[in-house]
């Protein structure tokens, strides 16, 4: 057999695999309304059905998932035909594994997701299905943050737990450096202060960890907000209709880099992944860390409530975001092309009983999102002034209001620039404003999706 | 036998070497040429609206104005230094081993060991002995040297070369054990007659020990090359991240990121087709280096 002939076979058989394939057309990028499914009051007895729900949480809520066993298994008790098998995920694995699932429309049936833009861009892509046919309005009405999850009037997901960012202090380690517990930092020259005063004792003021990144994000959410009053800023920042530049963005990154200079932070952290950060924190290496709140419990359980208080990250900026607590809901999605959609929001809302609320915060310390949880349960004070911030002053998580690639590029990357001097505050404003507007660039279907978002 | 029979047989046996070609052109077409067409497809277009329009290079152009991706391709071909490394080093030793010196059989499998531990674990062993609180500084303070106490894996400076180190320290026991077994099939009268003649050691290694290993030499150094260029995301990936501020970002990271993280599949495409071309291009030169090993060794 000739070289030609060979090579004609073989294109051949390509072409028609290539023919039988998927068309290399994705599903529409507006979302679709799918049909209305008739809401079972008892899921039927004779049809088995078998939800898959990949979850994360675990990680950042210990006790999630002895709380998600014992919740399947008292599910499956009242409806026999149904099994629930739930996949921890990892963090790293999350989005990556739902997005292969998306591309080959095969996988869960119940996705978790991040807020904001982490659940959007899957309602974007036609990977998602609006929860508002298969979940009653007023059930609806009871989960915390929609506003993260909402788009073009249709709820994308459920929030499931609510996850803040306080700033964390090791009360001992306060009293030692002579800083007073009853008038706490809460101004920025405060907090450098409080800094000169623990270095003086030899204890790290600050720790984090930024070689995966992730903290990057977070300081960000929680610094780079405080001149800015909405969440909206900073859509239309990214839309083209400000800039990353402008005083009252660029500012966090001058601020931050205050902290570094006053040797506020562990020498090590970018060399420390962002778990390693927090750690140290618990290990009391290090006063203060930009924690999260669904670490409390946790932590608690090793070093005791009373070696640990929470406080509000100091202030620099004047801006309405300034005042806010930041929280997100974490939540959960049905996918568009689970075979058992009602079944999969009768699962959801059993999430949501008050049974399943209280045994929540029971086992996590971790509020859910629901405003039918009995507050009556929290006792602890440290957890009492979380609810109380959440309440009074919740704000928006700024990461889930961005694009990721942005959160990544200049937030993650700048950060560990800053912390290796290589860059100037303002050299990241720039290097912030160049990402975003490659991003632009190289993405004008979902920038169109951004602009739908910020407009209504 | 009739004309139309002895047509049809002629026919039957046209086909014949097709048919049992088939199944195997099937496979080859499922497993490898199917996922290239359909990447290269992908990376010339973009999505828009719901549908995926064909955009000719816009793609290409767009990852040659990312400094990321830039930067990427920049650290790839500075890895590159650790071919030649890994080749002099694996040399060297697999030399000593060769002269069976105390012990050899001890290091030979004490060298090849890293070759076989999972770069996971090789790259989460190594963070922790490499970051700044980490073992090695410890051991630096120790000993007195603080002033060799450095950020190893924080500093924009020195993570790229402290990642060199760790893979030059896994791969090289793949060109040790490559090299070895090569001189142990060189026939031992070569070497004979050379110390005969009067060859010292430096002249034994020079005219007979390198010039066969010649062509397990090219081998190795090609596919240490590839293994740079395609295959050190492992390595990034768990010691890195890529960090800090892109210092350690390299191709296969870049696609990851931006295919899995960004969601921009047809730009992580165009970034795939060029690294298939080019570590096709080492492929291709590894196979005619075989060809030629063959071929020479047909003609001794």
């Amino acid at each position: 057999m000739n070289k030609t002939r060979f090579f004609l076979i073989l294109l051949t058989l390509v072409s028609l695999l290539a023919a039988c394939a998927q068309p290399a057309t994705p599903p529409p990028a507006e979302p679709q309304q799918p049909a209305a499914t008739e809401a079972p009051a008892q899921p039927a007895e004779a049809e088995p059905v078998k939800l898959v729900m990949w979850w994360w949480g675990e990680q950042e809520a210990p006790g999630a998932q002895q709380w998600l066993d014992e919740t399947i298994a008292e599910y499956q008790k009242l409806h026999r035909n149904v099994t629930i098998e739930a996949v921890l995920q990892s963090t790293d694995s999350l989005i990556p594994a739902f997005q292969s699932a998306a591309a080959a429309q095969q996988g869960p049936d119940i996705q978790y997701f991040w807020g904001g833009v982490w659940t959007l861009e899957f309602a974007w892509n036609g990977a998602l299905v609006p929860l508002d046919d298969l979940i009653p309005a007023e059930e609806r009405a009871h989960y915390i943050n929609n506003f993260e999850r909402t788009y073009d009037g249709k709820l994308w997901g459920m929030g499931w737990y609510l996850s803040g960012n306080p700033m964390v202090y090791n009360p001992t380690l306060f009293e030692k450096a002579g800083i007073d517990l009853n008038d706490l930092p809460d101004t920025w020259d405060e907090l450098i202060a409080a800094c000169d005063k623990l270095n003086a004792i030899g204890v790290t003021p600050i720790s984090g960890g930024l070689k995966d990144g992730w903290f990057g994000g977070w300081l960000f959410s929680i610094l780079g907000r405080q001149n800015l009053d909405s969440e909206k800023d900073f859509m239309k920042a990214s839309i083209g209709e400000a800039k990353f530049t402008d005083p009252a963005y660029a500012e966090w990154w001058e601020r931050l880099h205050q902290l570094k200079e006053a040797k506020c932070w562990n020498a090590d952290i970018n060399s420390v992944d962002y778990q390693q950060g927090q750690d140290q924190f618990v290990q009391g290496k290090s006063a203060m860390i930009f924690g999260n709140d669904t670490f409390l419990k946790g932590w608690a359980e090793i070093i005791g409530w009373d070696n640990m208080g929470v406080m509000r990250v100091p202030k620099y900026g004047s801006g309405k975001l300034a005042d806010t607590y930041v929280v997100t809901a974490q939540g959960l999605g049905i996918t568009s092309w689970s075979q058992h959609k009602q079944e999969a929001a009768d699962f959801l809302m059993f999430m949501h009983t008050p049974d399943r609320l209280n045994a929540w915060f029971k086992y996590t310390g971790v509020l859910p999102a629901d405003d039918r949880f009995d507050t009556a349960q929290i006792d602890q004070p440290i957890l009492k002034q979380i609810f109380e911030w959440v309440v009074q002053s919740a704000g928006p998580n700024l990461e889930n209001f961005i694009p990721s690639m942005l959160d990544e590029q200049a937030n993650f990357t700048g950060t560990q620039l800053l912390f290796a001097g290589e860059k100037t505050p303002a050299e990241l404003a720039q290097l912030t404003e160049d990402v975003i507007q490659k991003w632009r660039e190289q993405n004008p279907d979902q920038l169109q999706n951004f602009v739908n978002w910020y407009s209504k | 036998m009739s004309i139309t029979a002895a047509k049809r047989y002629r026919l039957i046996r046209q086909i014949e070497p097709y048919l049992f070609l088939a199944p195997a052109l099937v496979v080859i077409g499922l497993i490898f040429a199917f996922p290239i067409v359909r990447l290269i497809t992908l990376s010339f277009q973009r999505p828009f609206q719901g549908q995926m329009l064909f955009v000719g290079l816009t793609n290409y152009q767009a990852i040659f104005r990312d400094e990321v991706f830039l930067r990427a391709v920049r650290n790839n071909l500075t890895l590159l230094i650790s071919v030649p490394i890994m080749v002099f080093v694996a040399l060297i030793l697999a030399i000593f081993l060769f002269d069976r010196i105390r012990g050899w059989q001890f290091y030979r499998t004490t060298l090849f060991l890293p070759y076989l531990l999972p770069i996971t674990v090789v790259g989460l062993i190594f963070s922790y002995i490499f970051q700044l609180s980490g073992v090695l500084n410890d051991f630096l303070k120790v000993i007195g040297l603080e002033r060799f106490i450095l950020d190893w894996l924080g500093s924009t400076r020195l993570a790229l070369p402290t990642l060199m180190f760790v893979i030059v320290w896994k791969e090289v026991g793949f060109g040790i054990v490559l090299f070895l077994a090569r001189l142990m099939s060189v026939e031992e009268e070569l070497f004979d007659a050379a110390k005969i003649d009067g060859a010292n050691w430096w002249k034994l290694q020079w005219h007979i020990t390198l010039p066969q290993l010649a062509t397990t030499i090219e081998f190795f150094t090609i596919v240490s090359i590839i293994t740079i260029l395609s295959w050190v995301f492992g390595y990034v990936y768990v010691m890195t991240g890529g960090g800090p501020g892109n210092a350690t970002m390299v191709t296969e990271l870049f696609i990851y990121l931006t295919g899995f993280r960004y969601n921009q599949m047809n730009i992580a495409s165009a970034v795939s087709v060029i690294l298939l071309l080019v570590t096709g291009i080492f492929i291709f030169l590894e196979l005619r280096l075989r060809e030629r090993s063959v071929t020479l060794e047909e003609v001794s």
